[in-house]
């Protein structure tokens, strides 16, 4: 067996990863399963590919940055794409679940969000056709590693945003005001208004920063795979995956749960056959919810 | 007479429109002062503190603190407007650290001040600076009751507001949660409590209310309240319950 599938894993877990703390936060801050999540992504990578070409329209070809397949205006663009994904999720919240969260049923916001994903995945068939796109189709070089290991310029570069980006989510929510604000209202809601802490503001940062690490993961999938309308829904079902085998409400769980799907994913691949693999985050998922539902790093609630 | 700081009037309140709770009651706390509510099962008086903390919606009366009008306050104001609530249960938050507990509570404080509020809090809560990296979840009754205590009070609130501090806890923390909350109006905390056990709770106040039915239906100084046979009448022709502490 090639230990190729190490470095697929890892770039697979990092995206199910990324996408899978919005899914974490979301469900333990505004408890609900937010089904539109993926279709953030997906619209996060349509926004950032169209900043891109819009500076490629304006200032001619750029060089790409060292080795690597892209340069500083795919940069540009992923942090106008991750703004753009943040206020995405603000507005849908804001005129859709916003209103039926305040009814109480938690049932109903999961339904509308199943519905909202739909609409929004439409959307971009409709405007962008559901042909694949790529950031760009030059080809890089793989560069052997040891152990029959190959890996790419961009798919390093890649690895190291998503540890920066992991870290600083980490460090948001354990050392500041915001973060400890976050915990809080994840742990008691009423308790946390009763403590000062305005339950409005954090559900808007939990909104930004899951809207804004759900564009990432997209734009990761558009460099290293392909962009379409449905990549982010595709990635459903292994975010929740990995948000539930983590431990709901974690965000280091919600990452290595990612990077576990991901390598079982990638190993999958190599064992079985690449038909099986959608089948592994579904089998993880069952285990999990069978054997320790609380997840790696869930606490029961006491 | 000291000045008024917590003045509620003809208060009503209610989960459901139409259907209150509280039903026209008034009371007053006066700087400096331990005021308790009591009150048979059943009379509204959890519902009545909570009205005031903003947690269950207001139909009609008002709320005076320090003479502001803070009766359609939302909940998450209150530490600002000067109001501290000590929920009776889950009045901490179990997967966090003592220290996070009581700094997460801080929101209202200059950042810079906040270290040395937090070493003040531990000063007066000894207990706690043992356990300040545990997760309050682990801590004992007792002690959870103090750190909400610690929480609430780390933002030098006009008035401590607490619904049934004693409820739940064993004999031997009753007794120190009601020698904390008397330690504490030594300091200068006004404090307003709801409480079950009202032969403690009596003991360390300085005046007490009756609440029947939504309503305040008696007052008094609270020393003499014990052996008012109108107290007595009210509880519906019982004494007031003679608790050895455990909960309600």
């Amino acid at each position: 067996m090639s230990l190729q599938f190490i470095v697929d894993g890892l770039l697979t877990g990092s995206m199910i990863g990324l996408g899978a703390i919005g899914v974490t936060l979301t469900y333990s801050i505004l408890r609900f399963s937010n089904f539109a999540h993926g279709d953030f992504m997906a619209w996060g990578t349509y926004a950032t590919l169209a900043v891109v070409s819009a500076i490629g329209a304006t200032f001619g070809k750029v060089a790409p940055i060292g080795p690597l397949s892209f340069g500083w205006p795919l940069l540009v663009a992923l942090v106008v794409g991750m703004a753009f994904t943040a206020l995405l999720a603000l507005l849908l919240d804001k005129v859709l679940f916003s209103r039926l969260r305040s009814q109480g049923q938690a049932i109903i916001v999961v339904m509308a969000s199943f519905g909202a994903s739909m609409a929004l995945r439409s959307l971009l068939e409709f405007t962008f056709t559901s042909r694949p796109t790529y950031f760009s189709r030059a080809i890089q070089i793989a560069m052997p590693v040891g152990f029959g290991i190959r890996i790419t310029p961009d798919q390093i570069a890649l690895l190291a945003l998503t540890a920066v980006l992991v870290l600083g989510v980490h460090l948001l929510m354990t050392r500041t005001q915001t973060g400890r604000s976050m915990q809080a209202l994840s742990q008691n809601a009423a308790l946390a208004r009763i403590v000062g802490i305005d339950v409005a503001k954090v559900v808007r940062v939990t909104w930004i920063v899951g809207g804004a690490l759900a564009c990432v993961a997209g734009v990761m999938i558009g460099i290293l795979v392909q962009i379409r309308p449905f990549m982010g829904f595709d990635m459903l079902l292994p975010m929740f995956a990995a948000a539930i085998l983590g431990g709901i409400g974690s965000i280091p769980g919600a990452v290595l749960g990612g990077l576990i799907i991901g390598l079982a994913e990638a190993g999958a691949v190599q064992l079985i056959g690449a038909e099986w693999r959608a089948a592994v985050s579904f089998i993880i998922l069952m285990a999990v919810l069978f054997v320790r539902p609380i997840g790696l790093f869930g606490v029961r609630e006491r | 007479m000291s000045e008024t700081v917590l003045d509620v009037h003809n208060l009503e309140a209610g989960y459901e429109p139409g259907v209150p709770i509280v039903r026209g009651a008034s009371i007053t706390v006066r700087k400096g002062e331990i005021v308790v509510v009591l009150g048979p099962n059943g009379a509204g008086k959890s519902s009545f503190i909570k009205a005031i903390a903003g947690l269950v919606p207001i139909t009609g009366g008002s709320v005076f603190l320090d003479g502001q009008d803070i009766t359609t306050a939302p909940a998450h104001t209150m530490v600002r407007l000067g109001l501290a609530f000590v929920p009776q249960t889950e009045n901490i938050f179990p997967l966090m650290s003592v220290e996070d507990n009581l700094r997460v509570a801080c929101g209202i404080l200059e950042r810079r001040d906040i270290p040395a509020r937090i070493e003040e809090m531990y000063a007066a809560f000894p207990d706690l600076v043992r356990q300040r990296r545990t997760a309050a979840g682990n801590l004992s009754g007792g002690q959870r009751q103090m750190l909400a205590v610690a929480r609430a009070l780390i933002v030098h609130p006009k008035v401590l507001v607490l619904d049934e501090p004693s409820a739940g806890l064993s004999p031997k923390f009753v007794s120190a949660v009601f020698e904390m909350l008397a330690g504490i109006r030594k300091s200068g905390v006004t404090i307003l409590l709801v409480e079950q056990n009202a032969k403690a709770a009596l003991a360390i106040g300085d005046r007490a209310y009756v609440l029947v039915e939504g309503k305040d239906r008696h007052e008094g100084v609270a020393s003499e309240l014990w052996n008012d046979p109108v107290v007595a009448e009210l509880y519906l022709g019982q004494r007031p319950q003679r608790q050895q502490g455990g909960a309600a």
